[in-house]
C-alpha cells in the first residue's frame, strides 16, 4: 500500500499542491487525472521522493523519505513523461539498465533475456538492435516502458507488493498501444502489484480505473471509482468544460471509444 | 535530422541484437595489444641509440654484457629515463580520457572536458601558485606538505573549479550544457588571469619553467614524480569502474537514475572528486595536455557505444596508447630538440574537435 499524507509541494515559493491525501492499494490501478497545471505530475514526483514534500508518503508501510534509493528501487518503477537521452545507446541497452538497481524478480538466470520479454510485451518485438534515439515518440515511450517493466518484473517480491508509477504512459500512443499499455497496467495490478498513472483520457481513466484522484488547483477535488467521481458537475468544475457523462453526440457523427475494443 | 546523425556512425560496429559487449570486449583487447605496442616502441625509440630490447633482454635472462660501460649507460637511459617517461605517459594519458569519459558522463554531454570547461586551467592556477609563491608567501605550505604540495594545490584548484561549476550549471537536476561551457569559459580566464599574475610576478627562472611547464610536457619524468603523483591517478582511476552503472542511468537524466537505485548524490560528488584529483595530478607533473578527454571517448563511443562499462577501461587503454604516440610524435619531429606535447595533442585534436561540432551541430543542446 502507498499511504500519503496531507501532502504539500512548494517550487520556487509558488506552492503547487496542497494538502493532499493519496492512498494506492496493490490489486488496483489509481489514476490521477486534472486539468494541465492542476499538480498532477508534482503530486507523483513528490510519491516517488523526486520532490522534496511535506507530510508524509510510506510505501508498504515504510517511509519513503527513510529508504535508500535502491530500497526505494526494488519496491517500484517510475515512467517519467519524457525521457531525453544524452548518448546513443541502443533500445536492449535502454531495457537493460532496468534491471541495474532494482530487482526483477525472476530466476536469477532469466534476467539477460527478461529485456527481449519486456520489449515484446510492448509491442516492439525485434527492435532491440535498433538506435533509441531512431525511434518514433510512441516508440521511445514504449521502451521506455519496457526498461520500467524490467524493473518490477514480478508484481510481487518476497511477498510484498510493487508499485508501477506512470506519468501519462499513453499520451503520445496510438489508440492500438494505448489499449496494450493500459492493459499491462491492469495486468499487473490483477497480479496484486499497484499502479498510480496519471491519464488525460477520461474514457480510458475510466475503463481502466478502479480509483480515481481528482486533482484542481493542487488540491484533492475528488477520490473514488469511476461511478462515483465522474459526473457532469465534477467535470464542469474541474475542466471549466460543461460535458455531459454517457450522453451520445446528436445526430448521426461518428465516435469511437476505447471501451468497443474487442 | 539530428537523430540520424547521432547514431549513423555507430551502427556499423554493432551486433544486430543490439547488444554490444562482446564487440567492446574485443575492442578492450585489441586496445591492450596496442598498448603493449606503443609502450615498447616508446621504450625503444628516443635521442640515444641505447638498445631497450639489449637491456630487457639482460635483465631478464641475467646475462652479463660484454661491454660493462656501454651496457651501464644503456640501463641508465632505459631504467631512469625512458621507463619513468612512459610509464608517466601511460599514467596522464589513462587519466585524462577516463576523466574526459566521465565528465561526459556526469554532465550528459560529448563536449565535457575537463581542459574545455577550466578543470585544467584551475589546477594550473593551483600549481603556478606554489611553484611561484612556494618559497615566498606560501612557504609554510610546501614545508609542511614537502613535494605533495604541487599535486596537492593542483587538486585542489581543480576541485573548485569542478564544484563551481557544477553549482552553477546544474538547476533541479537538470545541467544545462550552455551555461556550463560558457561559465567553463569565464572560470578558466578568471584562473588563467590569475595564473597570469602570478607569471608576472615570477623571476626569470621560474618563468623559463612555467612557459614550458604550461604548455605540457612529458620530459620531466622521474622515478620520484612517478612515487608522488602515480598512487594518486591510480587510486582515482581505481574508483572509475564502480561509477560505470551509474553513468549509464544517469544518461537518462538524474531524477530516472535515481528511481533506478543508483545514489546519484554520492555518484556526482565520487565522480567530481575522483576527476579533480586525477586531473589535478596530472596537471602537476605535465602541465596542460588538451583534447585526449574529449576525443578518445568520442572515438570509442563510435566504435563500442555509450556503455561505460567498456567506455571507461577502453578509454584508459586508447588515452596511454595515444599519448605515447604523442610524446613519441613530440620527440622526434624537432629532434634533438623537444616539442612540448600539449602542442601536438592540441594540434591533432583541436580540427578534431571541429569536426565533432561540425558533424553534431544539430544535436549538441547549445
Amino acid at each position: 500500500m502507498i499511504e500519503a499524507r496531507n501532502i504539500s509541494v512548494a517550487i520556487g515559493g509558488k506552492r503547487i499542491v496542497s494538502h493532499v491525501d493519496f492512498t494506492a492499494r496493490p490489486g488496483e490501478v489509481s489514476a490521477i487525472v486534472g486539468p494541465n497545471g492542476s499538480g498532477k505530475t508534482t503530486l507523483l514526483k513528490a510519491l516517488t521522493g523526486e520532490l522534496a514534500y511535506t507530510g508524509t508518503v510510506t510505501l508498504n508501510g515504510r517511509d519513503l523519505s527513510a529508504m535508500k534509493p535502491v530500497e526505494a528501487a526494488t519496491l517500484r518503477a517510475v515512467l517519467p513523461q519524457s525521457t531525453a537521452l544524452s548518448f546513443p545507446f541502443t533500445v536492449r541497452e535502454i531495457v537493460r539498465l532496468g534491471l541495474i538497481g532494482g530487482r526483477s524478480g525472476v530466476l536469477p538466470g532469466e534476467d539477460a533475456r527478461l529485456p527481449e520479454r519486456a520489449l515484446a510485451r510492448v509491442d516492439l518485438d525485434g527492435f532491440a538492435g535498433r538506435f533509441y534515439q531512431e525511434l518514433s515518440g510512441g516508440e521511445q515511450q514504449r521502451v521506455q516502458l519496457a526498461r520500467v517493466l524490467c524493473q518490477v518484473w514480478a508484481p510481487v517480491l518476497e511477498g510484498r507488493p510493487r508499485y508501477l508509477f506512470l506519468d501519462e504512459p499513453v499520451s503520445s500512443l496510438d489508440v492500438k498501444h494505448q489499449l496494450i499499455i493500459m492493459n499491462i497496467a491492469r495486468d499487473f495490478a490483477r497480479r496484486d502489484g499497484g499502479v498510480v498513472a496519471i491519464l488525460h483520457d477520461l474514457n480510458l481513466t475510466a475503463m481502466y480505473a478502479d480509483r480515481i484522484f481528482v486533482l484542481h488547483g493542487g488540491q484533492l477535488a475528488a477520490a473514488g471509482t469511476p461511478k462515483d467521481v465522474l459526473n457532469d458537475e465534477l467535470i464542469e468544475k474541474v475542466f471549466d468544460c460543461r460535458l455531459k457523462v454517457g450522453a451520445l453526440p446528436a445526430g448521426n457523427t461518428p465516435f469511437v471509444l476505447p471501451q468497443s475494443a474487442a | 535530422m539530428a537523430e540520424q546523425s547521432i547514431a549513423g556512425a555507430p551502427s556499423r560496429a554493432m551486433a544486430a541484437d543490439g547488444d554490444r559487449s562482446a564487440w567492446a570486449r574485443f575492442v578492450i583487447a585489441l586496445l591492450c595489444l596496442a598498448l603493449a605496442l606503443s609502450v615498447f616502441m616508446s621504450l625503444t625509440s628516443g635521442a640515444s641509440d641505447a638498445s631497450a630490447v639489449r637491456v630487457i633482454h639482460d635483465w631478464f635472462t641475467g646475462a652479463v654484457p660484454s661491454d660493462g660501460a656501454l651496457a651501464a649507460r644503456d640501463r641508465l637511459i632505459v631504467y631512469d629515463i625512458r621507463m619513468p617517461r612512459v610509464l608517466l605517459g601511460v599514467l596522464i594519458g589513462a587519466a585524462l580520457a577516463v576523466c574526459g569519459a566521465v565528465m561526459q558522463g556526469l554532465f550528459r554531454n560529448p563536449l565535457a572536458d575537463p581542459g574545455l570547461i577550466g578543470v585544467s586551467a584551475g589546477s594550473s592556477l593551483g600549481a603556478v601558485a606554489i611553484i611561484v609563491l612556494g618559497t615566498t608567501w606560501l612557504a609554510p605550505v610546501t614545508l609542511a606538505l614537502g613535494t605533495l604540495a604541487l599535486p596537492l594545490a593542483a587538486f585542489f584548484g581543480g576541485l573548485a573549479v569542478t564544484l563551481l561549476l557544477y553549482a552553477i550549471a546544474t538547476r533541479q537536476g537538470r545541467t544545462s550544457v550552455a551555461t556550463m561551457l560558457l561559465a567553463g569559459i569565464a572560470i578558466s580566464a578568471l584562473a588563467m588571469a590569475l595564473t597570469g599574475v602570478l607569471i608576472f610576478m615570477a623571476d626569470d627562472r621560474q618563468l623559463r619553467d612555467l612557459t614550458f611547464w604550461q604548455l605540457g610536457s612529458l620530459a620531466g619524468a622521474t622515478w620520484p614524480k612517478i612515487g608522488t603523483v602515480g598512487p594518486v591517478i591510480v587510486l582515482a582511476l581505481a574508483a572509475m569502474p564502480f561509477l560505470s552503472r551509474g553513468l549509464n542511468a544517469l544518461a537518462l537524466g538524474e531524477a530516472t537514475a535515481g528511481h533506478l537505485g543508483i545514489p546519484v548524490q554520492r555518484l556526482k560528488y565520487t565522480a567530481i572528486v575522483g576527476v579533480s584529483a586525477a586531473v589535478g595530478a596530472s596537471v602537476a607533473v605535465s602541465g596542460g595536455i588538451g583534447f585526449i578527454g574529449i576525443v578518445v571517448p568520442h572515438v570509442l563511443r563510435l566504435a563500442i557505444g555509450p556503455d561505460n562499462r567498456y567506455l571507461l577501461p577502453a578509454s584508459a587503454l586508447l588515452g596511454a596508447s595515444l599519448l605515447l604516440i604523442a610524446d613519441a610524435v613530440a620527440r622526434t619531429v624537432v629532434a634533438p630538440a623537444e616539442l612540448p606535447i600539449g602542442i601536438v595533442t592540441a594540434v591533432a585534436g583541436a580540427p578534431f574537435f571541429l569536426w565533432i561540432l561540425l558533424r553534431k551541430r544539430g544535436v549538441v543542446d547549445l
